[in-house]
C-alpha cells in the first residue's frame, strides 16, 4: 500500500518547471482577463463620451426651445400678434351716453301724485322740520 | 611618498568636486525643481476639466423668465491639420455655413498655427450644418450665453438697462447680472483624472469629480409687461418731444419692489459686444438730475409735520422773494397775492415753497432732506449708483436752502426721489426701493424689515389732498386717466439745466404721482432730459413736466389700470 502510494505521488510530482507553467499560466488567464475588462471599461468610456456629447447637443436643443417658449410669452411678442390679428388696447372705462330727453318747461304741471304719509307722521313732520328744517330746505335757502 | 599622497588627495579632491557638481545639480532637479517637474509632468497625463456652473435664470413677479440661458458654438481650426489640397474645400465650407470672408479664411489656413477662431458663438442651426460637413482640421466649441427677451423695437432688449448682461468671460456686467455676479454665477465644479496620447479618459486611473453648484435664480419685483408698455410709452414720449432721452421708473408703494425702470434710448444686451460702451449706462440710477418742483412735496410735507403750515395757511406771493441777495421768482414772475399752500402746489409756485421752508427753519428742513432719504445713495439692489451729496447743512448758504425747496440746486437720482414721494403715498413710511423679491428660495432680508415713519399719517393725509388738487385744479391735468380724474395724485417738475454753472434753456422735465389717491397700487416718475417740444425754441416753459413728461405718466397709467384691474376708491 505504501509503496503503491508513494508511486503514485512520484507520478503526480510535477517537474521542476511545472509549478513555473502553472505560475505563468495563471498570470496570462489573469492579464487576460485584465485586458478584457480593461477593454470593456475603455469601451464604456467611449459610450459614455459619445452619450455625453448627444447629451449636450440635446440640452443645447432644450435651450434653443426653451428661448422660443418664453420668447412666445414675452410681451413684444404677444403685442406683435395681437396687432396682427387686428386687436388693440381700450379705454378702460366706459361711459353710456346719455340719452337726450325732451322737456317742455313751459308745459302746465301735471297733478300731484297722492301723498299716502299718515296724519300722525306729517304733524311730527311739521314740528321736525319747523325746529331743524330740512336739508332741502337749507339748500334752497342757501342758493 | 609624500608626493604620492598629494595626487591621490588631489585626486580625492577633484573627484569630490565633480560628484559635488553632480549631485548638486541633481538635488537641484530632485529637490529644488521638484513641484514645477511634477506639476510639468502631471499636466501632460492629467487633465482638469472645470464643470461650469449654471447661471440662474431671472423672474420677474408674475415668473415670467427674462433671460435663458443658450448654447452657442465657436468654429475653430488647425490649420496644421489640415491638407494643403484640402484647404481651399474647408475654406469654401467655413465661408458658406458661418459666412466668413473665404479669402481671410484660407489666409489662415495657410499658416502654421496650431489654433485660430474662425467665428464666434453662433446658434446650434449653424453648428449643426457645420457638423455635417466633417471638414478636416474644424472644430466646435461649445460656450453658454444669456438670451434676453425681445422689447419694444428689433434690436432691442426687455428691461436691458435693469438687467445689464453677462460678457463672454461669464462675468455679470452693470444692473442686476453684475450686482448679483456671485449669486447668479454659482460655483463651478471640476473633474480631475488621466488622459491617454489621443486625449481619452484612462478610467482606471484616479479619478476626481466635483459637482458645480447652479447659480441662484433671482424673482424680481418687476413686471414684464408693465415694463413692455412703459418702455413703449417712453420711447413714444422722447420721439415726440425731440428729447435727449427720457427714463421710467415705478414703484409699488407698500413694499418699495420696482414695477418697471426703462430707459430711452436703450440697446440690444443679445448684442452688447456691438454696441456703444455709452449707451451701457442708467440713466435711472447712474444719473443725477435736479428734480425741480418735485421736491415741493417734500418741502411742503415736512412743513406740515413739524406743524409750521397747513394745506390751508395763507401766505402773500408776490412772485419774487429776496433770499442772500439774490431775487428768486415764481416760474410765470407773477403776484398771486394771498394764497394757501394748496394754491402753491397746484400752481407749483417757488415762493411758496421758500416761505414754507422759511417757516419750518434751516436745521428742520435739512433733517427733513435726510429723512426723506435724499442726502444718501438709495442703496437699491442695482449696479451703478450714481450720487452726489449734499454739502453739511452748516455750509449752505440761505440761497441753497432756498433754491433746494424748489428742487433746483439739489442733485438726486431717480430713485432717490421716487423713494421719498414714495414716503406720502405709503401714510407716511419709507419702503426701501428694491428690485430683487427673492434670490433662490430666500426672501430678500429688505422685505421683512420694518419700515422708518418719515412723517405722520396726518401729514401725508393733507399732502395727499394737496396732490389730488394738483391734478384736479392745477398742472397735473394732462396726466388724467379716465375714471381716476377725482383719485389720483401728482406733481410735475421742470428745472433748469445748468452748465459752467449758468441755467440754460435746456430742461429736466417730470411728473411724480400714484393712484388711487387713498389706497395707491403703484408711484410712478418720469423724466424727459432736454425736451424741445414743438414751438419751445425760445421759452423753456414750453418744455414743462405737463406737456412732456405727464403724457408718458398718463398712458402707462393707463396700461396699469386695465392689466391690474385698478378701480377708484
Amino acid at each position: 500500500m505504501e509503496v503503491a502510494s508513494s508511486a503514485a505521488t512520484e507520478r503526480l510530482r510535477l517537474n521542476r518547471f511545472g509549478h513555473a507553467y502553472v505560475g505563468v499560466g495563471a498570470v496570462v488567464i489573469a492579464l487576460f482577463f485584465y485586458l478584457a475588462l480593461a477593454a470593456q471599461i475603455t469601451q464604456s468610456s467611449y459610450d459614455i463620451s459619445r452619450l455625453q456629447d448627444q447629451q449636450r447637443q440635446l440640452i443645447a436643443e432644450q435651450d434653443q426651445l426653451r428661448y422660443q417658449e418664453v420668447t412666445l410669452h414675452a410681451p413684444a411678442q404677444v403685442q406683435q400678434q395681437a396687432s396682427q390679428s387686428g386687436m388693440q388696447r381700450v379705454l378702460p372705462a366706459s361711459y353710456v351716453p346719455g340719452q337726450m330727453v325732451a322737456i317742455d318747461l313751459a308745459a302746465p304741471v301735471g297733478a300731484s301724485p297722492s301723498d299716502s304719509t299718515p296724519r300722525w307722521l306729517r304733524a311730527v313732520a311739521m314740528v321736525v322740520n319747523s325746529v331743524g328744517g330740512t336739508r332741502d330746505v337749507l339748500a334752497a335757502g342757501n342758493k | 611618498m609624500g608626493s604620492a599622497r598629494l595626487r591621490v588627495l588631489s585626486m580625492f579632491v577633484v573627484a569630490m568636486l565633480l560628484a559635488g557638481a553632480v549631485w548638486s545639480r541633481l538635488a537641484y532637479w530632485q529637490v529644488a525643481q521638484h513641484g514645477r517637474l511634477a506639476s510639468q509632468a502631471q499636466a501632460q497625463y492629467r487633465e482638469y476639466v472645470e464643470l461650469p456652473a449654471v447661471r440662474g435664470a431671472i423672474f420677474d413677479r408674475n415668473l415670467t423668465q427674462l433671460v435663458v440661458n443658450t448654447t452657442v458654438y465657436s468654429a475653430f481650426v488647425s490649420p496644421d491639420q489640415v491638407p494643403s489640397t484640402e484647404r481651399d474645400g474647408v475654406a469654401q465650407g467655413l465661408a458658406t455655413v458661418l459666412g466668413v470672408d473665404k479669402a481671410k479664411t484660407l489666409a489662415t489656413l495657410e499658416t502654421n498655427a496650431k489654433f485660430a477662431y474662425i467665428a464666434r458663438r453662433f446658434p446650434k442651426a449653424k453648428a449643426d450644418q457645420l457638423r455635417a460637413l466633417k471638414l478636416p482640421g474644424v472644430g466646435l466649441e461649445e460656450e453658454t450665453e444669456r438670451s434676453y427677451l425681445p422689447g419694444i423695437a428689433p434690436g432691442t432688449t426687455l428691461a436691458s438697462n435693469l438687467l445689464g448682461f453677462v460678457d463672454w468671460t461669464g462675468n455679470g456686467n452693470y444692473g442686476l447680472e453684475q450686482k448679483y455676479q456671485d449669486a447668479l454665477a454659482g460655483t463651478p465644479g471640476y473633474i480631475s483624472s488621466y488622459r491617454d496620447l489621443a486625449n481619452r479618459e484612462i478610467v482606471l486611473g484616479t479619478h476626481t469629480h466635483q459637482d458645480p453648484i447652479n447659480g441662484a435664480d433671482l424673482v424680481l419685483s418687476l413686471d414684464a409687461n408693465i415694463q413692455y408698455a412703459a418702455e413703449q410709452a417712453l420711447a413714444d414720449g422722447v420721439k415726440k418731444d425731440n428729447a435727449e432721452s427720457g427714463s421710467v421708473l415705478i414703484m409699488d408703494p407698500q413694499t418699495g419692489g420696482i414695477v418697471a425702470w426703462a430707459d430711452y434710448p436703450s440697446y440690444n444686451a443679445n448684442d452688447f459686444n456691438h454696441t456703444n460702451p455709452a449707451m451701457f449706462k442708467d440713466n435711472v440710477l447712474g444719473y443725477v438730475y435736479e428734480p425741480g418742483s418735485v421736491m415741493k412735496v417734500v418741502t411742503l410735507s415736512g412743513a406740515m409735520n413739524a406743524g409750521a403750515i397747513a394745506p390751508d395757511t395763507v401766505i402773500n406771493d408776490p412772485g419774487v422773494l429776496s433770499v442772500g441777495g439774490y431775487r428768486i421768482y415764481d416760474w410765470d414772475h407773477r403776484n398771486h397775492g394771498n394764497i394757501d399752500y394748496t394754491y402753491v402746489l397746484e400752481h407749483s409756485l417757488n415762493v411758496g415753497a421758500m416761505k414754507a421752508m422759511q417757516a419750518e427753519g434751516h436745521d428742520a428742513f435739512y433733517k427733513n432732506l435726510q429723512a426723506f432719504g435724499l442726502t444718501q445713495p438709495s442703496g437699491v439692489d442695482v449696479a451703478g449708483e450714481n450720487f452726489i451729496p449734499l454739502p453739511a447743512g452748516s455750509q449752505m448758504a440761505d440761497a441753497q436752502y432756498a433754491t433746494a425747496s424748489f428742487g433746483q440746486g439739489i442733485d438726486v437720482n431717480m430713485v432717490q426721489m421716487l423713494a421719498a414721494i414714495n414716503v406720502v403715498a405709503n401714510g407716511g413710511k419709507y419702503a426701501q426701493p428694491h428690485v430683487v423679491e427673492r434670490v433662490g428660495t430666500r426672501v430678500n432680508p429688505v422685505l421683512l424689515q420694518p419700515q422708518r415713519q418719515v412723517i405722520s399719517a396726518d401729514a401725508a393725509a393733507k399732502m395727499t389732498t394737496m396732490m389730488e388738487a394738483v391734478v384736479q385744479h392745477g398742472s397735473g391735468w394732462t396726466s388724467r386717466v379716465p375714471g381716476f380724474q377725482l383719485d389720483q395724485c401728482g406733481k410735475t417738475g421742470t428745472s433748469q439745466i445748468p452748465v459752467n454753472g449758468q441755467y440754460t434753456q435746456d430742461v429736466w422735465a417730470s411728473f411724480v404721482g400714484f393712484l388711487p389717491a387713498q389706497h395707491p397700487r403703484f408711484t410712478m416718475i418720469v423724466v424727459v432730459r432736454k425736451p424741445h417740444y414743438p414751438g419751445a425754441d425760445r421759452d423753456w416753459t414750453m418744455n414743462d413736466g405737463y406737456l412732456t413728461a405727464e403724457p408718458v405718466w398718463q398712458k402707462i397709467a393707463q396700461t396699469m389700470v386695465v392689466d391690474w384691474h385698478i378701480t377708484p376708491d
